[in-house]
């Protein structure tokens, strides 16, 4: 019988991310199988948080893996592994948003804009979870990439931009009114400032534009 | 800096001025005068409480972990992609050579890395150890099948023949998938589809065809048949069946 012991693989603890990369485009038929099993669980998260559905989750990360098999020869060293391989993955999520946005989508039960879910001391880590996920299922899709990538996953506003493909200050701007659209409602907003309905500050839209292009 | 962009006036600024505030959206030279404005204001100061307890929801957001059903259908899906006439190969052996340089690995190391590659770690015995690794003995997938003898293999070493076979599609004197399909059923082995990799080999000094089948997450049912006598009636041809792995 074959003998299995557990112990550190040697491909992960000898190469880079960038190594295995260039091992793949060099013919290595292990080295992108590595990279996908080190990464794989933050790509799943935010394809999950991203498409809200598991299959659609699961269908745009296989193919974007293998996309990205494919195209392993594209890579630059000059960007992180991880940034253009997250570029993929949200492509093939955004791709997928694009196509399904002629279909109806099924409203999220409970609580409505601007209506808190549930009483904030009530709830135990869980229960807020679910409520945080909740939430960010009611952005709109726009709002809800960047807010994933930024906010939950962690990348900087650089190089969601870059996975993104929009200028920095969109993705700031997208976050900002994420951001203020969920502080509504996660029940962090009182509903009299919330709901004041307050000019937009002399400032016009044409500014507002301005300075999302930064 | 232009020097001419206009302060909002205020208190009181929408929620959504105050989240551009947040996320740094004005330029500097607004945002500096406006921030003490807005934190001296009680209302204001409320909102950007609230934005920053909405950050520190997100950031909390728990790791979702990948199912596994999903990790082992991509895993499928790669490994197939990786086969031969399909993976972006030239020379397999060129490559690995070129691979072993750059990680400074001998040819035993091959073993390790394929085994460790598919989560399969391998005591190989030091017998086995001494023997040509596989990996450089077995043909590249741009060869004809039948151009190399087949990899010669002990019943206990069948974890170091991995990484080859799943490469490979070369039923060998099987011949067919309907062939392999009857005489899996003979062993009581169900498996729909094509094998993950299948191919010829000497199982010490009989010749067999082994077959790597899914076996769930990182894990891998290997069976090895015998040619001359497996059938679907024929359990007898069955010489190996064992799954390994896992990560």
């Amino acid at each position: 019988m074959i003998t299995l012991a557990k112990v550190p693989t040697v491909t992960a603890a000898a190469s880079s991310d960038a190594d295995l990369i260039s091992a793949h485009a060099a013919g290595d038929p292990y080295a992108f199988s590595e990279l996908v099993k080190r990464h794989r669980d933050r790509m799943w998260a935010v394809a999950l948080r991203t498409l809200r559905d598991p299959e659609e989750a699961a269908d745009a990360l296989q193919e974007a893996f293998i996309s990205a098999f494919r195209a392993a020869s594209s890579f630059r060293a000059e960007s992180q592994v991880t940034t253009w391989l997250h570029r993929i993955v949200v492509n093939a999520c955004l791709d997928r948003m694009r196509r399904r946005q002629t279909r109806p989508t099924v409203p999220l039960p409970e609580a409505g804009p601007g209506e808190p879910v549930a009483p904030r001391d009530a709830m135990s880590d869980r229960e807020t979870s679910l409520m945080v996920q909740q939430a960010l299922m009611e952005l709109p899709e726009e709002q809800r990439a960047p807010i994933v990538l930024v906010d939950v996953e962690g990348y900087s506003v650089a190089e969601t931009a870059k996975m993104l493909g929009i200028a920095e200050g969109t993705v700031k701007s997208r976050c900002a009114r994420g951001r203020a659209k969920l502080a509504k409602v996660l029940g962090h907003l009182r509903n009299r400032i919330a709901d004041a309905n307050v000019p937009a500050d002399g400032v016009n839209v044409q500014e507002q534009r301005q300075w999302e292009g930064r | 800096m232009t020097g001419m962009e206009r302060v909002p006036m205020g208190p009181p600024w929408s929620v959504d001025l105050i989240a551009d505030l947040h996320a740094g959206v004005l330029p500097p030279e607004v945002a500096a005068q406006l921030r003490p404005r807005v934190e001296a204001d009680a209302d204001a100061r409320e909102v950007l409480q609230a934005l920053d307890a909405t950050l520190e929801d997100l950031r909390s957001l728990p790791p979702v972990p990948m199912p596994d059903h999903v990790a082992a259908r991509i895993d499928a899906a790669l490994a197939a992609e990786a086969r031969p006439g399909i993976a972006p190969v030239v020379s397999l052996n060129d490559a690995r050579k070129r691979r072993n340089r750059r990680l400074g690995m001998g040819g035993a190391g091959v073993l390790v890395a394929a085994a460790a590659a598919f989560g399969i770690v391998l005591a190989v015995s030091p017998g086995a150890q001494q023997q040509p690794p596989a990996n450089d003995a077995a043909p590249a997938p741009t060869t004809k099948p039948g151009a190399a003898p087949p990899l010669a293999l002990k019943r206990d070493e069948l974890g170091s023949a991995v990484g080859e076979v799943l490469r490979a599609q070369n039923y060998g004197p099987l011949e067919t998938p309907d062939r392999l399909a009857g005489c899996l059923k003979g062993g009581g082995i169900t498996s729909s589809g094509t094998p993950l990799g299948i191919s010829p080999i000497d199982l010490e000094g009989k010749s067999a065809v082994m077959a790597i089948l899914p076996a769930g997450l990182g894990k891998y049912r290997l069976v090895v048949l015998d040619p001359a006598t497996c059938g679907p009636d024929k359990p007898e041809g069955v010489l190996e069946d064992t799954t390994v792995g896992q990560r």
